[in-house]
């Protein structure tokens, strides 16, 4: 039986006990609804939901846990020659054992030990799923019967729902913080352990980024090294050239569209440039890749510049286009919090518009400028696709933008695409990087709100 | 006064002010009868001449057929319950109404024998000669100091830093603030007292040294010491400009002002010597107004 | 009379008014305001370049991914080559060498090529895919056997490319994809009308494959699909459940402000950070299946979450307080009121949020690519739990693939993909403008 029908049951149930519910809570009542507490319907919420929740909860927890438990119990059943092979050559065997049960193929011919774990791991799925059927449903009417026999008149029942209820909407709200909190340990747990592999102060200042070379053990250099300051030098680069292009471009035109454009213009223009900030990143990896580079490659020869087909210049300026309306929607809101009054107190002694904007409401803006500056510099850090499939893999610690550099985030995804050892180095190097995108991103994002919130109350 | 009259005059045929403006017809009597104004509407030394001015908010028709002159060296006081058009008659006179979207302004408002209104003419300039006061005070976000050379800068009314200075003084010392901070000029203006600030923001008109200062209840956000001390500055500025006056005080409006306007639902109802106004007013809408009956 | 007015006054007779000063400067400030003014045009211009840049690139490069060179054959279903004991059976019937036979036809088609390297070459002009065609026609229909039929199967991406121009006939044989015997045979089967240019199916109908003219998007679309079902199911009621104790029930105390400022923070972290938190959570510690949708869902809820409950928020902010108290004063629960009186007049905003919400989700990659989305599929997935890839991933496969037939087809699935955001968007569009505020 699968999880979904599972599901499907258990919600069909629940459904039903909510009818037992409300046909009991009639017959509790003796034709004298008004000696219940609650509408009818009441009880029958209450019964449904004891119905189900309990039962779906659990159904969750043993679903997420299943997997590793029943990995635990097979590995622990191996022979011991391959128990002690290492962390990461028995996660190659068991991610084996796992695809010998799905049938699907496999890295290696499967010996007779694999083929045993595959079935006692087959053999414990189906354990595992057929007692995960019958604990579930039992739950489901236990719970309902409970709480069906124990229906008086006098008892709170909307209360009861409602304070369910309310709790659901509290723990909903609760998640946000533990994304936060699942994000904080899940990139601190692995860069920790990377760090025991690699001192910190190796990671943060050294000069030579080739995490490659460690893959495997006999190649000359074969430790790895991980120094990632080309790493955090290129986003730089990539970062700023973005800037160049987003910031005085989704600027000007923000003054032009709020100060200048006429209605029309503007009614077509603003729609006109958000599309820009709702094209997939990957449409503008495709964009830079594929049409940017070469371009600017082949023009760049005519010039007799050599520039790169992974140019970080590439890379950057379609950043920048990307980023462009972001910076654009986020200074137009900011300047329209600039009050009339200022405007009209330059314009009443004549200043022109182009004075007004530029000693006027430029500098009474520019805290939220920058506010919304560094959410743009936040953005283009954490970009991914764009560099992924512009930017290049070689991290050059150089500051030509007609050069191929690397990023963080380019990096993240190299170490971690179609790799199936989780404890190398290598793939923890990926957290650790992880970590220093999170915490920066973090930072400005903490700073800029900070800023624009200040800014706002300023002029309320 | 003589050198005005005289830069007046001169000025008249000169080729490159408001260059491109056409000239105004002379007004004629019959059309400075017309409204059912009643009153002195003419003055002897007009510096602004209005004659069927007419304002317009979309279908809003907001002030009506309004005739009347601004003379020099003269405060005119503008009275009228809330909603009857003073501001938006007063923001005709350096046309700020063009940064209102859908406000039409028609009529004829001459300055030195132009239509400020008329295809051409530049506000930039007319701003820097008919300036505002604004009924709340809005200094920039930015040094006292700058605050005042903002004028005198934009327009390049100074040739250098010296000069720069002296016109911050000077306008400072003029608007009775100097004494209060030039020991922080570079401190923000927006940390000022509410008085202060809008003292400032005279100081600022003051610096681009216009013909004309047109204020909107300048007072109405301010205690009566700081009121008292704008009067006064306002009754010393009369020596060499031309100040139109918004106000909600009739008593304010009889301290400061040599004339006196009073406007009921868009129309200028009557216009005269303030004294007169005040003790025998010859509308029954004005008497009714300044004895308190209504508004 | 006061220092300015005696300024004024000096110089004799011709005196020198301020305005005067004011209106000799005017030319240059109008310049500059011209300028000034020409910069934001500018700036307009470059972003609605880039944008017009964009779109024509992409539709310039991909509308030809919609025809397909397909080669007409016919062949002759020998009985006794297809089915040797006539019996029918589809499992006999499945494993005749239908590659052989499409060979055969070719060679009849062209009797005059001799030697391996040469007939090598030609096979190569016809792809992979016409075997697999050729045997679903014979599996769905076996009475063809033993007649003659004419089949329209995709030629090679080469032979493709070469009738659209891409690729050009010049330049010295060994830089070229296509030899000149190939050219000679595409020309001749051109003159015959057994080689045109037809609607793409497979496109539209196949997934992945290594063979571009055999690659479509059908299974990366059935992946998104199952991505954002997962997305929706999870995202909806938790970002609305989140958003009405925020905005309805919260107390104003450290833990909601905490949750807020969470949640502002949370929509403005990379998304490549939730897919490392998908990775170490989902896949490492809970042991999900990579690269199934399941878990693209679970990690794209927790990052649309934000943007749903900061629209739901605001919609319920925009719900004026007298329904609320109408509610209440006839006796509501606080929770009646909000489900009965409140929800529905909100509703329209959150959805239009949730829209919004799942176009973000529609069009994200970094953080699949983290937990596995990236691996080549060519099956269509039949659940959330296969292993399956979605479409803008399936456009960053094709755009690093080396051939130049891939180019074309990235480009025209990103036509589809964006046509899907704009559809969504306008869908949101509409739908804020149907329920703007009534009352
Ligand atoms: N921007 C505008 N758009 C439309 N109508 C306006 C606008 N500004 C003012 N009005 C209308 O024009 C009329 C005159 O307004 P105005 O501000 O000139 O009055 P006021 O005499 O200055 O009043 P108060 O004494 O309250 O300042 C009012 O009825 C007002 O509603
Ligand atoms: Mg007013």
């Amino acid at each position: 039986m699968s999880v979904p029908l599972l599901v499907a049951t258990l919600l069909v149930m629940s459904s039903v006990a909510y009818f037992f519910g409300r046909r009991r809570a009639f017959a509790v009542a003796q034709g004298r609804l008004r000696s219940l507490h609650s509408l009818p319907a009441y009880y029958g919420l209450y019964v449904s939901i004891w119905c189900g929740l309990p039962a779906l909860l659990l159904l969750g927890l043993w679903v997420s846990f299943e997997g590793t438990i029943i990995t635990k119990l097979v590995v622990g059943g191996l022979p011991e020659e391959i128990r002690n092979l290492g962390p990461d050559r028995l996660n190659l065997v068991v991610n084996d054992i796992q695809n010998l049960v799905r049938g699907s193929i496999v890295s290696s011919k499967p010996d007779a030990a694999m083929r045993a774990a595959a079935e006692r791991y087959a053999s414990l799925q189906s354990i595992s799923h057929a007692a995960m059927f019958v604990v579930a449903i039992a739950i489901a009417i236990l719970a309902a019967a409970l709480t069906l026999t124990r229906i008086r008149p006098q008892q709170r029942a909307r209360n009861a729902v409602e304070r369910i209820l309310l709790w659901t909407l509290i723990a909903s709200s609760t998640l946000a913080i533990l994304t936060t909190v699942g994000i904080v340990l899940s990139v601190l747990f692995e860069s920790i352990r990377f760090f025991h592999a690699v001192p910190i102060t190796e990671f943060l200042f050294g000069l030579d980024w080739s995490p490659q070379i460690a893959i495997r053990a006999d190649q000359v250099g074969s430790s790895g090294a991980f120094g990632a300051v080309p790493v955090f030098a290129g986003t730089l680069m990539i970062t700023l050239i973005a800037m160049l292009v987003a910031v005085p471009v989704g600027l000007m035109s923000a003054i032009y569209l709020s100060e200048y454009a006429s209605a029309r213009l503007r009614a077509t223009a603003k729609p006109a440039l958000e599309i820009l900030a709702g094209i997939p990143t990957v449409v503008y990896g495709f964009f830079a890749a594929l049409i940017v580079a070469p371009f600017l490659r082949d023009n760049g020869a005519l010039l007799g510049l050599n520039i790169a087909s992974e140019s970080a210049l590439a890379a950057g300026l379609v950043m920048g286009i990307m980023i462009i309306p972001f910076v654009s929607s986020l200074s137009d809101d900011v300047m329209n919090a600039v009050p009339q009054a200022l405007r009209d107190g330059a314009y009443g002694m004549g200043a022109t518009q182009a004075e007004t904007i530029r000693r006027v409401i430029f500098p009474a803006a520019l805290p939220g400028i920058v506010g919304a500056v560094l959410l743009a510099v936040s953005r283009a850090i954490g970009e991914t696709m764009i560099v992924v499939m512009a930017a290049g893999l070689a991290a050059n610690l150089s500051a030509n933008p007609f050069q191929a550099v690397t990023t963080v985030t380019v990096q993240i995804v190299t170490l971690l695409i179609g790799d199936q050892e989780f404890d190398s180095p290598k793939t923890l190097a990926a957290f650790a990087l992880g970590l220093v995108l999170f915490a920066v991103t973090l930072c400005l994002n903490v700073i800029a709100l900070y800023i624009v919130r200040r800014y706002r109350e300023q002029y309320e | 006064m003589e050198s005005q009259a005289i830069s007046m005059k001169g000025n008249l045929d000169e080729q490159h002010d408001l260059s491109r403006a056409r000239a105004a017809p002379a007004p004629t009597v019959s059309r400075e009868t017309r409204g059912q104004t009643v009153g002195e509407l003419r003055s002897q030394s007009a510096r602004m001449r209005c004659t069927g001015v007419n304002v317009f908010y979309g279908e809003k028709h907001a002030v009506k057929n309004v005739n009347i002159d601004l003379g020099n060296n003269e405060v005119l006081a503008m009275i009228g319950p809330s909603g009857c058009g003073k501001t938006t008659f007063l923001r005709c006179l350096n046309r700020m109404n063009d940064t209102v979207s859908g406000c039409r302004v028609t009529g004829e408002i001459v300055m030195d024998g132009k239509d400020i209104n008329a295809r051409g003419v530049d506000v930039v300039p007319l701003r820097a000669q008919v300036s505002m006061v604004f009924q709340k005070p809005n200094p920039f976000p930015k040094s006292i100091w700058e605050n005042v050379a903002f004028g005198p800068r934009i327009h390049g009314l100074a040739q250098n830093k010296v000069e720069l200075d002296e016109i911050v003084v000077n306008s400072l010392q003029r608007a009775g603030l100097w004494n209060e901070v030039k020991d922080r000029l570079h401190e923000p203006g927006t940390g000022l007292s509410g008085g202060q600030q809008q003292r400032l923001c005279i100081a600022r008109s003051i610096a681009v040294h216009p013909e004309v200062i047109l204020m909107d209840e300048p007072c109405s956000a301010l205690d009566p010491i700081a009121t008292a001390r704008i009067e006064e500055l306002i009754d010393e500025l009369r020596e060499n400009y031309t100040i139109c006056i918004v106000t909600h005080s009739m008593q304010q409006a009889a301290r400061v002002s040599q004339r006196t306007a009073y406007f009921h639902l868009g129309d200028l109802i009557e216009v005269g010597d303030t004294k007169q106004i005040f003790t025998r007013p010859q509308h029954q809408l004005t008497e009714d107004y300044i004895t308190g009956r209504f508004g | 009379m006061s220092n300015a007015a005696a300024t004024s006054a000096a110089g004799g007779g011709a005196a020198r008014r301020h305005v005067d000063i004011v209106m000799a400067g005017m030319a240059r400030r109008r310049a500059a305001e011209r300028r000034f003014r020409l910069y934001g045009r500018i700036a307009i211009g470059v972003g609605l370049f880039f944008l017009v840049v964009l779109f024509g690139s992409i539709v310039s490069n991909g509308y030809s991914a919609f025809w397909q060179t397909e080669l007409r054959l016919d062949v002759k279903l020998d009985a006794s080559q297809i089915d040797p004991q006539g019996g029918r059976d589809p499992a006999i019937l499945g494993r005749a060498d239908y590659g052989g036979i499409i060979k055969h036809r070719l060679r009849e088609m062209f009797p005059e090529v001799h030697g391996r390297r040469d007939r090598i070459a030609l096979y190569g002009l016809v792809s992979n895919g016409a075997a697999f065609e050729l045997r679903a026609r014979v599996l769905a229909n076996p009475s063809l056997i033993g007649q003659t039929v004419s089949l329209w199967v995709p030629a090679d991406d080469d032979v493709d490319m070469l009738m659209k121009g891409k690729i050009k006939r010049a330049g010295p044989e060994k830089d070229r994809r296509l030899k000149d015997n190939q050219l000679r045979w595409i020309d001749q089967l051109k003159a015959d009308g057994r080689l045109e240019k037809r609607f793409n199916v497979n496109f539209f109908t196949r997934g992945d494959s290594r063979d571009p003219e055999l690659a479509g998007i059908w299974g990366a679309a059935v992946g998104s699909f199952y991505t954002l079902i997962v997305t929706l199911l999870l995202s909806f009621p938790l970002g609305v459940a989140a958003a009405v104790y925020l905005e309805e029930f919260a107390p104003r105390n450290r833990w909601t402000d905490l949750i807020e400022v969470n949640i502002n923070n949370l929509a403005a972290v990379p998304s490549i950070v939730f897919g490392l938190l998908g990775l170490a959570v989902f896949i490492n510690f809970f042991g999900l299946p990579r690269s199934a949708p399941v878990v693209g869902g679970l990690v794209l809820t927790l990052m649309t979450l934000p943007t749903i409950i900061i629209a739901s928020r605001a919609a319920l902010k925009s719900v004026p307080p007298s329904i609320r108290e109408a509610a209440l004063g006839v006796g509501a629960s606080p929770m009646q009121a909000m489900i009965y009186h409140v929800l529905p007049l909100a509703m329209p905003g959150m959805l239009t949020g949730t829209i919004i919400g799942m176009a973000q989700a529609l069009g994200e990659t970094a953080p699949l690519l983290m937990i596995g989305m990236v691996a080549f599929i060519a099956d269509i997935p039949r659940g959330a739990f296969d292993p399956a890839t979605v479409l803008p991933v399936q456009i960053y496969l094709w755009a690093d693939s080396p051939e130049r037939a891939y180019v074309e087809r990235t480009s025209a699935a990103i036509m589809v993909l964006l046509a899907f955001l704009i559809a969504m968007n306008l869908f949101a569009v509409m739908m804020r403008k149907r329920f703007e505020r009534r009352w």
